[in-house]
């Protein structure tokens, strides 16, 4: 391993200019003649729009619906089967479907004064009775979101199998119901955006807080009816995605169409209380599940039935299908079953589209099966971690195939399992639990294991026929006169510390120093295309092509150089940022100095193509990397209060190679404090009429310093053996198995009195509650 | 109405602004003063990413009015390094790792710089509680609460 190349825990060379306050997000670009806007937003989930008066003095500062009426809505069909679609409107025109929808935009000198035009409107809404929880969804008479359907579903998936022969021999069985809550992504920056139309370049060019650049720049193009050459999107620094800014908003069309109508710039930051109440909602699943297993715990088969609240639209480019169609896919988890049985159902409700939040569909999957294979155990009175080892894939049925299909790569799933047990001492917790606690508290231990499908390509895109398929990813690599190196990539860096560790890739490479190399991206009038950073691909993809690129330099450099050196090329090599033969070695800068500004010292056919390259790069199998972890809690609860404190954390993780261990740490480690939020904290809660409970984040609780403890991190390290250096995608993973580690915890710990949780997040009402129904049920007392 | 003149000490600079009787301290500072490192999370005081020290304490600019810091010395995430040279609480927050997209980073290093001013050698649970005022969504924390503890540490040495 070099210092700097792949596998080196480097410093991260973006780093300055954010611990300096000079990073550039939306919020901080400013534009001469800028006006900003202000949106009306429902305040009912569900009804009619009436009338909208609008003040005459104001008349020509608010645009609706019908001002719109060139604008395409916002259309995320998936071709499988029975899928229906949703016309998202950019403003709403006949109903109103969630509480927070657009109904106008109001464009004044100042956010303030453009509010105030928001207040003096007024809007007539008839109200229709409101579809607020997925499980009315599909009861009959429900309320309609979309009239058209007839139903509220916008997809059933189904996986089939009969039952019946492994039911007979099943020792045991358990079935649950499990419901995972509402959440809000909350990146710490709200999606913002400023558009302009540039009359030079008759370009419409939009700085907007987006993943996926490329991506917003096509829907914008559909939407508006404008060719792509006409649009530049920019993403500048983004203060965090988490999925949330990987999806298409009205609101950046709305600007869009505005700055091209009005010719000025135009400017609108989303707020905290527009992104709780209207924007970034996710998650939300509801299982009634059933695991069967052997009397040694080898868990046999699943029969599931999972309910996804996708809210009122299919949302652009992902859908509304991803959630659902994924929980089919990806519930049989870690374990090589037998028997499997699922239907999904994503439904429509009158609350925002679901978004796609970090660990799609797998977070609340490894909740689900996750606490079922402790309940599994509690029944055969084993321990839980026994029937993970009798029913893990092993390393040798490596790469597998499993019961749905999914190609897992490589891992050796028990040996994670074996490395957390060892570091959190499981048998020195299962005797504290004898011992008991002085002060009244119950210790109790959790596992929690999951894959995380990575960089998945087209064959498992093409199969959804969602409006955006991965192909190959590209990177335009370009040495310098001075003998620098630009990597110019369509993805995206919001946090993921890509300006080094592409540099790492480049420089395993070829050599070049890391302060030598530079990452342009978020700009799609200099970037190739890309579907953008999502699905924990940019390292696989990104990382491919920059090697890819830099691969087809190298060897024009070696011409060059061995042009130079006047020997043939076959007795050249570049190392350490230079070509080097027999007779002498000369440094890329010279040879990049010479083809750019000294041509008259080559030979002509030195190499005529120059050293600027565009490559792309895909895996040699497309259906995903697969990393995995194996995470355990240790937790003490206290029965009358619900009080909850993280007492030790471990996990044990697979990610491949890792291109910057250090990094790698920090993206486990965040996306753990995000899977503490789901399991004890966040839940955005609606009323049965669709308003949401939290506006502010003094309702929706996010964890702080104080509710993050210290974790131990073990790196295992797999190759792929189907990517570039054998890299795998980790950048979901810390989030996915927290909540079913922590409850499985809480569960151990209340086990002995009859207590078991099964709702997210477990907070402290709900395990007092839980204690109460237990002990008023040992008692004979009935409760509701 | 007429604006309001104020007069203050800004990073050792001094500074005078006309501002609207109710534009807070953070507007002023991020679009008239264009010192744009001091952010807006939530404009209600729940996630520090506006901190500054204000007269020696930690405040949300969000929460002030620009009017309220008349005569005031403040100190933002801008002043903290010296020249090219980063602040100790910089260079360790580099070397940790302790930071990820960037937007918490100014309003954590405005806190922690404020909890050292007033307690050089504090504990890691005082650490955390004093951070409690500020959400970070990319990096957990932990690694914050190593640079801040090891800042502590290398300054007292």
């Amino acid at each position: 391993m070099s210092t700097h190349g792949v596998g080196a825990s480097v410093l991260r060379k973006e780093d300055d200019r954010y611990l300096r306050g000079r990073g550039e997000f939306v919020g901080d670009i400013q534009l001469a003649g800028t006006r900003h806007v202000a949106f009306l937003r429902s305040p009912v989930a569900h009804g009619y729009l009436r009338n909208a008066s609008i003040p005459n003095e104001c008349r020509q500062q608010v645009f609706v619906a019908d001002d719109l009426a060139a604008v395409a809505p916002i259309r995320a069909h998936s071709t499988l089967p029975g899928f229906k679609s949703s016309d998202q409107p950019v403003l709403a025109s006949g109903k109103v479907r969630h509480v927070g929808e657009l109904i106008a935009m109001c464009v004044a000198d100042t956010r303030a004064e453009a509010e105030d035009i928001v207040d003096a409107i007024g809007v007539e809404i008839e109200e229709l009775p409101v579809l607020s929880d997925m499980l009315a969804a599909r009861e009959a008479g429900a309320p309609l979101v979309h009239e058209e359907w007839g139903d509220n579903v916008f997809l059933t998936t189904d996986f089939e199998q009969d039952l019946d022969p492994i039911i007979a021999r099943a020792a045991a069985s358990v079935t649950r119901t499990i419901r995972t809550a509402r959440q809000s992504m909350s990146p710490l920056e709200g999606r913002g955006v400023l558009a302009r139309w540039d009359s030079r370049l008759e370009q419409l060019v939009v700085y907007t807080s987006t993943q996926q650049p490329h991506i917003v720049r096509t829907g914008l193009s559909e939407c508006l009816g404008i060719e792509h050459a006409r649009i530049r999107v920019v993403a500048p620094d983004v203060g965090g995605g988490f999925g949330y800014k990987g999806i298409l908003l009205p609101e950046e069309i709305c600007l869009a169409w505005a700055a091209i109508k009005l010719g000025h710039p135009l400017k609108w930051l989303e707020d905290r209380r527009e992104n709780l109440i209207a924007s970034s909602n996710c998650r939300e699943h509801h299982y009634t599940i059933t695991v069967y297993g052997d009397a040694n715990g080898k868990l046999l088969a699943i029969d599931a039935e999972a309910t996804v609240d996708a809210g009122a639209y299919s949302s652009y480019p992902f859908s509304a299908c991803l959630e659902a169609a994924q929980v089919v896919s990806i519930l049989p988890g870690v374990y090589d079953l037998e028997g499997y049985r699922c239907r999904t159902y994503a439904v429509a409700t009158n609350k925002p589209p679901i978004l796609p939040y970090r660990g799609v569909a797998r977070c609340g999957v490894c909740t689900a099966l996750e606490l079922m294979v402790d309940a599994l155990a509690r029944e055969l009175a084993i321990e839980p971690t026994e029937v993970r080892f009798q029913s893990l894939i092993g390393p040798e049925q490596m790469p597998f195939n499993n019961i749905t299909s999914k190609h897992f790569d490589s891992g050796d799933y028990p040996e994670s399992l074996r490395q957390v047990i060892d570091t959190i001492d499981l048998d020195s917790i299962r005797s504290r639990q004898q011992r008991g606690e002085a002060d009244g508290r119950r210790i109790g231990i959790g596992f929690a294991m999951y894959t995380e499908q990575g960089a998945h390509g087209t064959t498992v895109y093409a199969n959804w026929g969602i409006p955006m398929v991965p192909g190959h990813e590209q990177c335009t690599a370009r040495l310098t006169p001075d003998g620098g190196l630009e990597l110019r990539i369509g993805a995206h860096s919001h946090g993921q510390g890509l300006e080094t560790t592409l540099a790492q890739v480049a420089h395993e490479v070829l050599g070049i120093p890391l302060e030598q190399t530079r990452l342009i991206h978020g700009d799609t009038a200099i970037t190739p295309y890309s579907t953008g950073t999502w699905g924990s691909r940019s390292m696989v993809m990104s990382g491919g092509a920059v090697a890819c690129a830099c691969d087809e330099l190298a060897r024009r450099v070696l011409r060059i150089g061995a042009n130079l050196l006047q020997c043939p090329v076959e007795a050249v090599r570049l190392k350490d940022g230079a070509v080097q033969g027999a007779a002498g070695s000369i440094q890329l800068a010279e040879i990049s100095r010479t083809w750019y500004l000294k041509p008259q010292e080559l030979d002509t056919e030195a190499d005529p193509a120059g050293l600027e390259v565009t490559a792309g790069y895909k895996p040699e199998q497309d259906s995903g990397t697969f990393s995995y972890a194996t995470h355990a809690a240790v937790i003490a609860v206290d029965p009358l209060t619900g009080e909850i404190e993280l007492l030790d954390y471990v996990i044990a993780e697979d990610g491949g190679v890792l291109v910057n261990p250090m990094i790698v740490d920090g993206q486990i480690l965040g996306g753990l404090a995000q899977g503490i939020g789901t399991a004890l904290f966040e839940e955005m809660v609606y009323s049965t009429d669709g308003q949401p409970q939290a506006s502010t984040l003094s309702e929706y609780l996010l964890p702080g310093p104080t509710e993050v403890p210290d974790a131990q991190i073990i790196h295992l390290e797999t190759p792929s053996p189907y990517t570039r250096f054998g890299v795998k995608g980790i950048g979901e993973g810390g989030c996915i198995a927290p909540p079913a580690a922590i409850t499985n915890a809480i569960n151990d710990a209340l086990r002995a009195i009859g207590v078991e949780l099964s709702v997210l997040p477990v907070t402290p009402r709900r395990i007092v509650e839980a204690v109460a129904a237990a002990s008023d049920s040992s008692l004979g007392k009935v409760t509701t | 109405m007429s604006k309001v003149h104020v007069s203050t000490i800004i990073n050792d600079d001094t500074v005078e602004f006309l501002c609207e009787s109710e534009q807070t301290l953070l507007d002023v500072l991020r679009d008239d003063l264009r010192l744009t490192g001091s952010k807006e999370g939530c404009a209600s005081g729940d996630c520090g990413a506006c901190s500054v020290i204000m007269d020696g304490r930690l405040v949300c600019a969000c929460l002030l009015l620009a009017a309220e810091a008349e005569g005031s010395t403040i100190e933002t995430i801008e002043g903290m390094a010296n020249g090219s040279d980063l602040h100790p609480l910089q260079q360790q927050f580099l070397d940790h790792a302790a930071l990820q997209c960037g937007v918490c980073t100014p309003g954590f290093l405005i806190a922690a710089k404020a909890l050292l001013d007033r307690n050089p050698d504090p504990t890691e649970t005082e650490v955390r509680y004093w951070l409690a005022g500020n959400l970070c969504r990319c990096t957990g924390y932990d690694k914050i609460v190593r640079a801040v503890l090891d800042t502590a540490a290398e300054t007292r040495n």
